[in-house]
């Protein structure tokens, strides 16, 4: 059982501890680093009408997938993630309000193609990869989708945009769908990740309405956030998620509901760490505004 | 504090025979609602969504819905005078909630705009517009939030409350709680753990054993220097769940309290749970300890649910 976060953990400031995030150790030096999760922003990514600027966004995932795999070329840093003569799906979440960008979508493509995937076996889709036959044949899988808030889980991330490979969605809603994690599990998944993206160029902190979103809390971060490790993250963006609403809305209203299934995925499911003393967290480019 | 009983005995009987005019079904909405309104225009089929198909429309929401007693949905989108190719699109929804209370009850949960004048109570800001009006919940949502999608969602709003029905009654449990320094725009209720901690977070796990059998009203009242404190009443089915829960909660969030059920948090405020049959009072954010047992005791006890 996880331990029972209380409204009391946020007065005190101790939330982020029971999480997982161990903060109270922070400044030990020694802790192992398991995973690396690299930040980068730019400031010229988005336009004053949040259009995206494809040439800057390719920069950045670019540069963002070198430094996570200490490479100095995006097409041999991509070709550490895949090799020639596979097939690859680009797992994307078309949610209307707040789809992954066709631009960063493009930006994947591109990339695998230089690294030598066929265009014809590279698989793009959401709804329907557990019918898709470049996703059931897929060896290796790219997971990217934008940042956001969610009414029931807490945070909608990279572990929550698998739930589209279950067989019944309704399965993983209990108990603030605490067991997403599992869905790396599945056979069509399983050990095939090799690339997991937060989009946050314009991530969401809070909802409103039957589909949980309003444009009024929906900001223009201009980051990617990218790491091999989904709850690394996934626990570096919810940090993200924390620090907006700590600004906008309050201490008291720092968490949506506890996405517990971050911690879980990590503590449960063992899929990868939520705690933060192991993830190398790395920031690049334009630092306004950070939060993190 | 006295309590502010007021659920007329004919809304009580009104909300019994509700029914959409002329006994409608939710699919006559296609033809009764304007398939033009203005310059916006319905180009898409209508659809419609029950428990089992919500998840296929909305992620992020379902559960909300499917912890009260939604039975459908009725959507409609239309495309704005661009046609939608600039990204103006409108959404209505039309969730049939089965009864008044349980439309209240979505309502009454995520309130944050001011008042648009639109069925029995309602919000709009932000190009999105939320009311109640009978046994309906109805939200309109614009791609935009633009002036123009603005006062095209209100439009929408007023074309279609008209086909309703008559007004019902909020839940009786609301008619419960002391009246005093009330807000009473800030009244919630509800049913389930998903909906108090999207309300107001207390903890990670349903350390309040909340589900569909119990009832629950989060109340502000006005305290002391613009604060509010807050009062939170839980109905369950019979005594001893009461009395489970409110170990619970002692347990697991007011482990110093004594049997008074009274203790000091961080921020200075008070907090105090008490049971009074099958009814557990809980108040949150007190500024001292007088004014939670004032307001706690306000509370009448009530030995099991109405329904």
């Amino acid at each position: 059982m996880t331990p029972i976060i209380t409204r009391r953990d946020f007065l005190t400031g101790t939330t982020a501890v029971v999480l997982g995030a161990h903060l109270a150790r922070a400044q030990e030096p020694a802790a192992a680093k398991t995973a690396r999760v690299v930040l980068i922003r730019h400031a010229g990514v988005l336009d004053e009408n949040s259009a995206i600027n494809p040439d800057i966004l390719q920069g950045m995932l670019d540069e963002a997938v070198m430094k996570l795999l200490d490479e100095s070329d995006p097409v041999a840093a991509f070709g550490r993630l895949v090799k020639p003569g596979e097939t690859v799906g680009i797992k994307t979440n078309v949610w209307s309000y707040l789809p992954t960008p066709k631009e960063l979508e493009a930006a994947i493509k591109r990339r695998l193609v230089d690294a030598g995937i066929a265009e014809d076996r590279i698989g793009l889709d959401d709804h329907t990869v557990r019918t898709n036959p470049l996703f059931i044949n897929a060896t290796s899988l790219i997971n990217v989708r934008p940042l956001r808030t969610h009414y029931l889980s807490g945070m909608s991330g990279t572990l929550k945009n698998y739930i589209m490979f279950a067989e019944s969605q309704p399965d993983y809603h209990p108990d603030s769908c605490a067991d997403l994690g599992a869905l790396f599990k599945l056979p069509i998944v399983q050990g095939k990740t090799r690339l997991n993206i937060l989009c946050a160029l314009t991530p969401q902190f809070h909802g409103r309405g039957p589909h949980h979103f309003s444009r009024r809390y929906v900001w223009a971060y201009k980051g990617l956030i990218v790491g091999r490790d989904p709850v690394a993250v996934d626990t570096i963006g919810l940090r993200l998620i924390m620090a907006k609403r700590r600004e906008v809305l309050g201490k008291a209203q720092e968490l949506p509901p506890v996405p517990k299934h971050i911690q879980l995925a990590d503590t449960r499911h063992g899929i990868g760490t939520s705690d933060i003393n192991a993830i190398e967290f790395i920031k690049l480019g334009w630092g306004e505004d950070i939060l993190i | 504090m006295k309590a502010a009983r007021a659920v007329p005995l004919i809304a009580v009987l009104a909300a019994a025979l509700c029914v959409f005019p002329a006994g409608e079904s939710m699919d006559d909405f296609g033809r009764l609602i304007p398939k033009t309104i203005g310059a916006w225009e319905a180009r898409e089929a209508d659809r419609v969504y029950d428990r089992t198909t919500l998840y296929d429309y909305m992620d992020g929401g379902a559960e909300v819905f499917l912890a009260f007693d939604f039975r459908e949905v009725w959507t409609r989108r239309y495309a704005g005078p661009d046609g939608g190719t600039e990204g103006r699109e409108l959404t209505l929804d039309i969730y049939d909630m089965g009864s008044p209370a349980e439309a209240f009850g979505i309502f009454s949960c995520d309130r944050e705009d001011p008042e648009a004048g639109i069925g029995q109570e309602s919000e709009a800001d932000f190009g999105l517009l939320r009311f109640w009006q009978g046994r309906c919940f109805v939200t309109v949502t614009a791609a935009e939030d633009d002036e123009t999608s603005q006062r095209a969602v209100l439009d929408v709003g007023r074309a279609v409350v008209g086909l309703l029905g008559p007004p019902g009654p909020k839940p009786d449990l609301i008619g419960y709680l002391p009246a005093g320094s009330l807000r009473a725009d800030r009244t919630s209720f509800f049913h389930s753990n998903v909906n108090l901690n999207n309300r107001y977070f207390v903890a990670s796990e349903n350390i309040l054993g909340l589900d569909r059998s119990t009832d629950c009203v989060f109340a502000e009242y006005d305290a002391a220097a613009g604060e509010a404190g807050c009062l939170l009443v839980v109905r369950y089915p019979d005594a001893a769940k009461a009395e489970a829960a409110r170990r619970s909660f002692l347990a697991a969030y007011l482990p110093e309290a004594g049997a008074d059920g009274l203790a000091r948090t961080e921020n200075k405020k008070w907090v105090l749970a008490l049971r009074k049959e099958a009814v557990l009072v809980v108040v949150f954010e007190a500024p001292d300890p007088d004014w939670a047992r004032t307001l706690a005791s306000s509370v009448p006890s009530l030995k099991s649910p109405s329904r």
